[in-house]
């Protein structure tokens, strides 16, 4: 028992001894690139353990680097979606503004071009019931505006004032069946009464109906109306629309159905004639 | 008492390594006394004994006659030590020609070591031609089974008086 023991502790003498004598030679050779034998084999050991750990940092670098990207990116991301939101609505007021200004350049010529003074005013309502075709206006009697004012818009004749408050007013478009316009064909001269068909069994109708109009009178497809002034109540010369069809002849006279000039879904801004139609001077012998 | 032999011993082998070089300065390579001390100690002492004294032996020799590494002999050396240590705790080796034989395996184990050793290290130093080997191997068998002829009859000369 004894000797084994001691042949144990003797190979474990002989493995420290060389492992000790390993090291000290080791020390004294020049591995190569100015490191010891021994450095270089402890650094070959140890260097894919080193790399095996960097390796694995970096990966877990990576990873979370990804991670903080990925966080940042959704943030980025939320950011400039509400960027982009922003400017979407910033383009929609531009836009708008855009195209606010243009109607009000119209609006502006079409001003310039009418010899009456007049006042701009905003729509702020449109049809309250299917029976009738209105617009409200943001403008009234404190802007001069009067009853039976001539309402027109950049692109044609729209209406009358029907109906008034001190910063309001309501306008009859040329749809409603109710309405009427003295007009005239402009090539031919021949004249007419325009007035909307709408009403609570037509309300899809957009189209007018010149009435009145001579059988022999000279009318074609195409053909531009005006107003006449005839009404005393529009002006002389504002565009109504342009012939689309001719009906048959009734007697005397005949149909026609006029496509209206003005853009009555659309309009937003109009010109009011202050003031109104002039009252007719009557004679002493007509009275 | 074995550690003050064994230091007897080892410092003999430096003065008779010393006087060799100085005497035969082309050939006192051929007898190492120092590997017959170590193998020596692991015939009577077992492969502890042989192992330290060959470390002992290795190192003084590293030192006195090594060359730029320091070392390679001492682990050389320890290895001899050790594996005579083994075979005479294995194998009864008492008479003259197990020693003779024993003597030239641990010299050819010696230099077979030393150059393995080198050359794993790297470290430039010389080989020996297979004639150089195997006359250093006889050498020191034959050398080393006097020497130690000459020592045990001391001894047995001793215990006889005793």
């Amino acid at each position: 028992m004894a000797r084994v023991i001691d042949a144990r502790k003797s190979r474990l003498l002989l493995a420290a001894l060389v492992v000790s004598h390993l090291i000290v030679i080791s020390q004294q050779v020049d591995g190569g690139g100015g490191a010891s034998l021994l450095e270089r084999v402890i650094f070959d050991l140890l260097s894919p353990l080193q790399r095996g750990v960097a390796t694995g940092l970096r990966g877990a670098q990576a990873a979370w680097t990804g991670y903080v990207d990925l966080r940042h990116v959704r943030q980025e991301n939320a950011r400039l979606e509400e960027r982009l939101a922003t400017m979407e609505t910033d383009l929609d007021g531009e836009r708008q503004r855009a195209g606010e200004a243009a109607r009000l350049r119209e609006m502006l010529d079409l001003k310039k071009a009418l010899p009456l003074e007049t006042v701009a005013a905003e729509v702020v309502a449109r049809d309250g019931t299917p029976w009738f075709r209105t617009l409200t206006l943001d403008r009234g009697t404190a802007a001069g505006i009067a009853l039976n004012a001539a309402v027109m818009s950049p692109t044609g004749v729209v209406g009358r004032v029907i109906a008034l408050g001190p910063r309001a007013a309501r306008v009859q478009l040329l749809l409603d069946r109710d309405s009427g316009v003295a007009v005239q064909i402009e090539r031919s001269r021949a004249t007419g009464v325009v007035s909307g068909q709408v009403g609570a069994e037509s309300a899809a109708k957009t189209d007018l109906i010149m009435k009145y109009v001579s059988a022999l009178a000279d009318v074609a497809v195409g053909d531009q109306v005006l107003t006449s002034g005839l009404d005393r109540i529009y002006p002389k010369g504002l565009v109504v629309g342009r012939v689309r069809a001719i009906g048959p002849s009734a007697g005397l006279f005949k149909e026609v159905v006029v496509s209206p000039s003005a853009r009555f879904d659309q309009v937003e801004t109009v010109l009011v004639v202050r003031g109104g139609p002039e009252p007719v001077a009557l004679s002493e012998s007509v009275r | 008492m074995k550690l003050a032999w064994t230091a007897a011993a080892l410092l003999v082998a430096l003065l008779l390594q010393s006087t060799l070089g100085v005497l035969a300065p082309d050939h006192g390579w051929i007898v190492d006394p120092f590997l017959l001390v170590v193998v020596y100690c692991g015939l009577v002492g077992g492969e502890t004994h042989g192992m330290l004294a060959g470390v002992a032996a290795g190192w003084v020799q590293d030192i006195h006659f090594g060359g730029p590494v320091a070392g390679l002999s001492a682990l050389t050396k320890l290895l001899v030590g050790f594996g005579v240590g083994v075979a005479g705790n294995r194998f009864l080796i008492a008479g003259t020609a197990p020693r003779i034989l024993t003597l030239f395996a641990a010299a050819a184990a010696d230099a077979i070591l030393f150059e393995r050793l080198a050359l794993v290290f790297e470290i430039p130093a010389g080989s020996l031609s297979a004639l150089g080997f195997l006359g250093r191997a006889v050498a020191n068998a034959l050398v080393g089974a006097v020497l130690f002829e000459i020592v045990e009859m001391r001894f047995r000369r001793r215990e006889v008086r005793l």
